[in-house]
């Protein structure tokens, strides 16, 4: 029973960060509708920017989580107002082509800057730890992570549900064109949630870079795992991807205890799941 | 014309002639030209060169590079100039066949070098048969590109040079006299290689120690970001002992969330099959000089540059840190060694003829960094031993070491023929 009980602490530490990385994703396909290709590479660049800031300059881990939010916001802001609102109008293949192009841009780019070998900084001393759980040592970076995890989730819902800002970010994601019409500035709207879908892509990325070491690619697997949970969830819906997640993350921590032999397949048989009895999503609006 | 005009253009024609001589390369007196009625020679190379196991591919582009300048310095292949294309096959098969026809029929390429990736290699295999060109594989350890492909199946265009996955298996012998090592668990790379490590490495054991118990395993395919769930769902059966084949990245990644787990406060022993590789040691080298691992991380590797020691490995090592800023992975080693008996074939057999120089190869026995290479003519296998040691800092590298080295005899831990079959079930 032990053991089953700490599988399901690290399922939960799992989902927590799944929940981190494809939160991002999901806010900006529910408000733009833009399905973001290039969240994958948001990520590893907030990888490469922690490990260079900790790592390398020896800043706080802290300064180097909240330098790697800011470089990539801004650079979420550029993506948003330089590129993306020029095709809003046009059929959706056109964001996917132009958000595939950054994903090209951003591998070669993190190479040039970084390399090709991938990069971990020592992990920091305050979650270097163990905390005793179920008769067995347990992380307190895992602990870290779930804290984070609910933080976020609870951040972005006083934001979308109990600011003036949330509330024209909903009304814009439900009608641009009526959000227009009484006076958002919808363009606005859009880069400022766009910048905070980078930034938490960015923290994803940040936080996870002391025991995933930052590499040109790593955002291809992340961005894999973020699509699972927010199509699990019903695309552009924040509560179902954090039920997604759990469900994902402690699904798939029990299958690698229980059933080892069918990992590679777990994550899709849960998503198969899931489709077959709610084809658009658990969450999904109608 | 007058005669100040006539001298005037005598002398514009001759410096114009001269011009054109001096632009029009010629043969320098003594250089002799390709004696294999080719223009040059094209060597066709792949491996992974991106994702989080990109940095193999790389190394295998820096050991070709290496061996093609030193070749071409000292007047190439029977005077024919190497030339080189490397691709990415992408850690994928599909893209590993389209790259291989790609070098064979539009570049040209005469031999093919690389492959990281098992599942990439055997499917290869069959595509080389039919472009019938040699592939001198440089780190895809699957037993089955040779026992089955090349022994069974008679594909001869393939010869390994490379170490296979019996070389991961080496731990039953490095740890066959720990009697506080008893319960033995896997967390496993999810694929051919992982499944080949684990039967191997259970099938020596058992061998020598009847009373040696397997007791759990857990399975991780490419890609894997977070081993959190594997680490404790093999920690949860208690075992004394861990072998892990994820490799590159993935084995930083495993290793610090092992560490973060407390799991090198619980067993005595952890092999990381190829944590001897460059990029590993470069990843994990703050862990080892704060002795985070608690002296229980073992490793081995398809060459470590460290061993042996050697003047022909120590001067390669120091070429290769010089030319790349870089040590040399297995990968390199192995790549550059491949060339390097590609050279010596074909100036044995004065031809690039696929069966001219697999004769040319047969009783092969020659000297690399990695030690001496002797050609398995039954299965195209090249043998040569690799220790496997313990992880330590030492200060005459700039990165951990596989020291404590101990050295075993290729006869006890390779398997030979007449090949039987292995029980890959996970």
């Amino acid at each position: 029973m032990d053991d089953l009980a700490y599988q399901g602490l690290i399922g939960l530490s799992q989902a927590m960060y799944l929940w981190l990385i494809s939160a991002g994703l999901t806010i900006i396909f529910g408000v733009l509708g833009v399905l973001n290709f290039a969240h994958g590479s948001l990520f590893m660049l907030g990888a490469y920017i922690a490990y260079t800031a900790y790592g390398l300059w020896g800043l706080p881990f802290a300064a180097a989580v909240g330098l790697s939010l800011a470089v990539v916001a801004a650079l979420g802001l550029v993506m948003e107002r330089g590129f993306l609102r020029h095709l809003y109008a046009l059929d959706h293949t056109y964001q996917l082509l132009l958000t595939f192009g950054f994903v090209l841009v951003l591998d070669d780019a993190v190479k040039l800057v970084w390399g090709g070998v991938f990069k971990i900084p020592p992990i920091p001393r305050f979650l270097d730890a163990t905390l005793p759980a179920f008769g067995r040592p347990f992380p307190v970076y895992n602990l870290f992570i779930m804290a984070v995890g609910v933080l976020v989730a609870v951040g972005l819902w006083v934001v979308f549900e109990r600011t003036w800002w949330g509330r024209m970010v909903r009304a814009t994601a439900a009608d641009r064109e009526m959000a227009a019409a009484i006076g958002i500035e919808t363009p606005r709207i859009y880069a400022g949630v766009f910048m905070l879908g980078a930034a938490l892509a960015a923290l994803g990325g940040a936080l996870g870079v002391p025991v995933r070491p930052a590499s040109p690619g790593i955002g291809v697997a992340m961005i894999v795992q973020a699509f699972v949970i927010t199509v699990i969830g019903g695309l552009g819906n924040l509560p179902g991807a954090f039920v997604g997640s759990l469900l994902i993350g402690v699904l798939s921590a029990y299958g690698t205890l229980l059933f080892p032999v069918f990992e590679l397949f777990f994550v899709f048989v849960i998503m198969a799941a899931v489709l077959l009895v709610r084809p658009q999503g658990l969450f999904a609006r109608s | 014309m007058s005669n100040v005009r006539q001298v005037a253009l005598s002398g514009v024609v001759l410096a114009l002639a001269g011009a054109l001589v001096a632009l029009v390369p010629t043969a320098s007196p003594g250089a002799p030209a390709c004696q294999l009625g080719v223009p040059s020679l094209k060597l066709g190379v792949q491996g992974v060169a991106s994702g989080p196991h990109a940095d193999y591919g790389r190394q295998i582009e820096m050991g070709a590079t290496l061996a093609i300048e030193e070749i071409n310095a000292a007047g190439g292949i029977l005077g024919c100039r190497l030339e080189m294309r490397f691709m990415d096959d992408e850690n994928r098969p599909a893209t590993g066949v389209r790259n291989a026809r790609f070098l064979v029929t539009e570049y040209g390429a005469h031999f093919l070098y690389g492959t990281d990736s098992s599942g990439v290699a055997m499917a290869l295999g069959p595509v080389l048969q039919e472009l019938d060109r040699i592939q001198f594989f440089t780190h895809a350890a699957t037993h089955r590109l040779t026992e089955e492909l090349v022994a069974q199946r008679g594909i001869k265009q393939i010869v390994r040079v490379s170490v296979p996955v019996y070389q991961d298996a080496i731990a039953a012998h490095l740890f066959k006299d720990r009697r506080d090592v008893r319960r033995w668990a896997t967390i496993g790379a999810d694929y051919e290689y992982g499944y080949a490590t684990w039967a191997l490495f259970r099938d020596q054991m058992r061998r020598f120690r009847p009373d040696v118990e397997f007791v759990g395993a857990a399975w991780a395919p490419f890609l894997t970001l977070d081993f959190s769930a594997h680490i404790s769902a093999v920690m949860a059966r208690n075992p004394d002992a861990i072998i892990a084949t994820p490799w590159a990245g993935e084995a930083v990644t495993l290793l610090r969330q092992a560490l973060l787990q407390g799991v090198f406060d619980r067993i005595q022993v952890w092999f990381q099959a190829m944590g001897g590789s460059v990029d590993v040691l470069e990843g994990i080298r703050e862990d080892v000089k704060e002795n985070r691992f608690r002296g229980k991380l073992y490793a081995t590797a398809r060459y470590l540059h460290n061993w042996p020691n050697t003047e022909m490995n120590r001067a390669f090592v120091s070429r290769f840190a010089r030319r790349f800023n870089r040590m040399p992975n297995y990968s390199a080693e192995v790549t550059y060694s491949a060339i390097y008996i590609t050279k010596a074939a074909v100036e044995k057999v004065r031809s690039i003829q696929t069966d001219k120089v697999l004769e040319g190869l047969k009783g092969m026995q020659i000297e690399t960094p990695a030690g001496v290479r002797t050609y398995r003519a039954e299965d195209h296998q090249f043998v040569y031993a690799v220790p496997a040691g313990r992880v330590v800092a030492d200060p005459r590298y700039p990165i951990p070491i596989v020291g404590e080295l101990k050295v075993f005899d290729p006869k006890d831990y390779y398997r030979w023929p007449p090949f039987t079959g292995l029980d890959l079930s996970k």
